[in-house]
């Protein structure tokens, strides 16, 4: 019961961490409709980012706020300078768009830092908590708490605030939203800066467990975007939750079914999806979306 | 040089050029040194697999980012097959059926989501792929890979074994160029090119987006199967890398840089595939991922059609520039190139509707 506890708080703190990934996906293609697969690698450029900052002296959480702003940055000039000319484009082109950032990404990291595994210092404690008899790692319970209160905060800022409902009405429809006044091609950097913000804390969260590599969030990358299909690309909440449960999904069966063990893990989710699409196109929250010709 | 454009479209001339293509293309190993065979071999290996991802990307406009999964798939099936003593064209069909099979499968459940869902879901298949060859060691060999030579050559031929494996790789590679030229021109072909400008209209025409996108991956798919029999003859050797998700990326560049929609593209990716890693590992290996990266997104802003489109941009720019000096001959020029692309409309028909059909959506999707 013990390795099972401590297994379901990892798993969540891992699918937290898919979560955030997800999130940032979902929120990149409600603003343009297009998947960005260099999410993952741009969260690796702000984890490093972080790491720079920790080298050259700088304490470790106003490294993370400057490697937290840099990204945001980062993002809406990505948005400005590379997206906007393919975004009412076709589609696939602006995905093959992404796929190339995430290789300049991807190997910007490796000629500034190489390909070793450099180690990023940990934001919480080491130690261990016992809940219900069970071993508890702090970290893992500090990162899936903050990620949960980062979702809380992004949702308060959709919801509730007047920039929030300008980002809504730009995804909705930019074409009435230009009509009203509202800075569509400014909204869409600040959503892109966002999206790039959540990657950066998943990243920076999530170094000092996996090490800092240029490829460090491929496998990430994956799961989050197995995650969006499994809660369907419309329902920010329903990834949150497909996340989790494929963070915990995972390790459970990592554990307890040895035919799969810790090396086919990934294979998981990728199983479940071929039984949802199936039975189930549109994700297990998502709308059906009804195109009009 | 608008006369010899023309003359070059006269089928005759076409016949005497393709003639002369493959008399060179069958002299040259016996003039040329082992290295420049060996090169020339793994980018027929490589151009075979473009291929294939050309027809369900670029003629279909699916995202596929999982084609390395079928060049390895097809690598694994004929070490197998060669090291229980397979009859060779036995090994050569098992290889594409199975990588053909696993494409179907993946095809059946990928395509249900429309849109980008091919392409999420296909990401998957060399990072599920690596960690999967290792685990199935006794196909496999796990983590080192297994070797199977089988393309020595036989001594009556009298020739070297580069010799023979460029002859293997020739006759494969150019079965499969001809029968994907035939493909894209044909039924089908239009039915991709349907299906990748509007769905919606592909279907108003009795077209099943679903079954089109569904064959065109399979049909990728046994293209990269018989790409992995065509890697195994010219490097006798796979392991897990040899399907990392790194080498995915780098195809689908190759594709894009080469020219999407375009056979002769598929040709010149697979050559960039072979020869611009070794250059920029020659010069710095950490450079290779920045500079493909690069690459991929210059050719994106600044050449949509990939290179196989330079000589067509060149085209048009020095028509422009001829028009701005003199108007006589731009008028004197433009009815010979009209005429000429009324009477052979089948010849250069794909890299043209690529680029329009580009724009075209651009218009349609437009607020």
């Amino acid at each position: 019961m013990g390795t099972f506890i401590q297994l379901v708080v990892d798993g969540l703190a891992t699918g937290s961490i898919y979560a955030a990934l997800a999130l940032a996906i979902v929120l990149v293609n409600q603003a343009t409709g297009l998947i960005n697969f260099a999410q993952g690698g741009m969260a690796v450029l702000s984890a490093y980012l972080a790491y720079a900052s920790v080298q050259l002296g700088l304490p470790l959480i106003l490294a993370i706020i400057i490697a937290i702003v840099l990204s945001f940055l980062f993002g809406a000039l990505v948005e400005r300078f590379l997206i906007r000319r393919f975004e009412r484009g076709d589609p696939d082109t602006a995905v093959v768009v992404t796929i190339g950032l995430l290789t300049l990404v991807t190997g910007i990291c490796a000629v500034l830092w190489g390909y070793n595994n450099l180690g990023f210092p940990s934001l919480f404690p080491l130690t261990s908590v016992e809940i219900l008899g069970a071993v508890v790692s702090v970290r893992s319970l500090a990162t899936a708490v903050t990620i949960v209160v980062i979702m809380v905060v992004l949702q308060l800022l959709f919801l509730r605030t007047k920039l929030g409902l300008a980002l809504r009405a730009v995804a909705d429809n930019p074409a009435s939203a230009a009509f009203s006044g509202l800075p569509v091609g400014r909204l869409l950097m600040v959503g892109w800066g966002l999206a790039a913000t959540l990657g950066a804390i998943a990243g920076v969260l999530v170094a000092p467990q996996l090490t800092l590599t240029p490829g460090m969030l491929d496998t990430a990358l994956v799961y989050a975007l197995a995650a969006v299909i499994l809660g369907g690309l419309t329902s920010p909440i329903g990834c949150v939750v497909a996340a989790s449960a494929i963070g915990v999904l995972e390790n459970l069966v990592a554990v307890y079914v040895p035919l799969i063990g810790h090396d086919l893990k990934i294979a998981v989710p990728f199983a479940l999806i071929f039984v949802i699409l199936i039975v189930r196109p549109q994700g297990l929250f998502g709308r059906k979306v009804v195109v009009r010709v | 040089m608008n006369a010899a454009a023309a003359t070059a479209r006269r089928p005759w001339v076409r016949i005497l050029l393709a003639a002369l293509a493959a008399i060179v293309l069958i002299v040259a190993p016996l003039a040329l040194p082992a290295f420049a065979n060996q090169t020339l071999v793994r980018i027929g290996v490589y151009a075979v697999a473009v291929l294939g991802l050309n027809i369900v990307m670029g003629y279909t406009g699916q995202v596929n980012l999982g084609q390395i999964f079928f060049v390895g798939l097809g690598a694994y099936v004929t070490a197998y097959g060669v090291n229980h003593g397979w009859n060779i064209l036995l090994v050569f069909v098992a290889a594409c059926a199975v990588a053909g099979v696993v494409g179907l499968l993946v095809a059946l459940a990928a395509a249900r989501l429309g849109g980008l869902a091919i392409a999420m879901v296909t990401i998957a298949l060399p990072i599920v792929g690596v960690p999967l060859a290792k685990r199935l060691s006794e196909f496999t060999g796990g983590s080192q890979g297994i070797s199977a030579r089988f393309t020595d050559a036989p001594d009556w031929s009298g020739l070297d074994n580069d010799q023979w494996q460029f002859y293997i790789v020739l006759v494969v590679a150019a079965a499969a160029f001809l029968l994907a030229r035939s493909l894209v021109r044909g039924k089908y072909g239009r039915a991709f090119a349907a299906v990748r400008e509007n769905e919606a209209v592909a279907a108003s025409m009795g077209i099943s987006p679903y079954r089109t996108k569904v064959l065109a991956f399979t049909i990728a798919s046994i293209f990269g199967g018989a790409s992995g029999f065509l890697y195994l003859a010219a490097v006798q050797y796979t392991s897990p890398e040899t399907l990392s998700f790194g080498h995915s990326i780098s195809l689908l560049a190759a594709m894009v840089i080469g020219g999407a929609g375009s056979i002769a593209g598929s040709l010149l990716g697979g050559a960039y595939y072979v020869f611009v890693p070794q250059l920029t590992n020659a010069i710095d290996p950490n450079l290779t991922t920045v500079s493909q990266g690069a690459l991929l997104l210059a050719v994106l802003f600044l050449l949509p059609g990939g290179l196989v489109s330079v000589p067509r941009v060149v085209r048009r720019l020095t028509r422009r520039t001829g028009a701005g000096r003199s108007t006589g001959r731009r008028s004197s020029a433009g009815p010979v190139r009209e005429t000429s692309q009324q009477t052979a409309p089948a010849h250069r028909p794909v890299p043209d509707d690529a680029l329009e059909g580009h724009e075209q959506t651009e218009r349609q999707d437009g607020p």
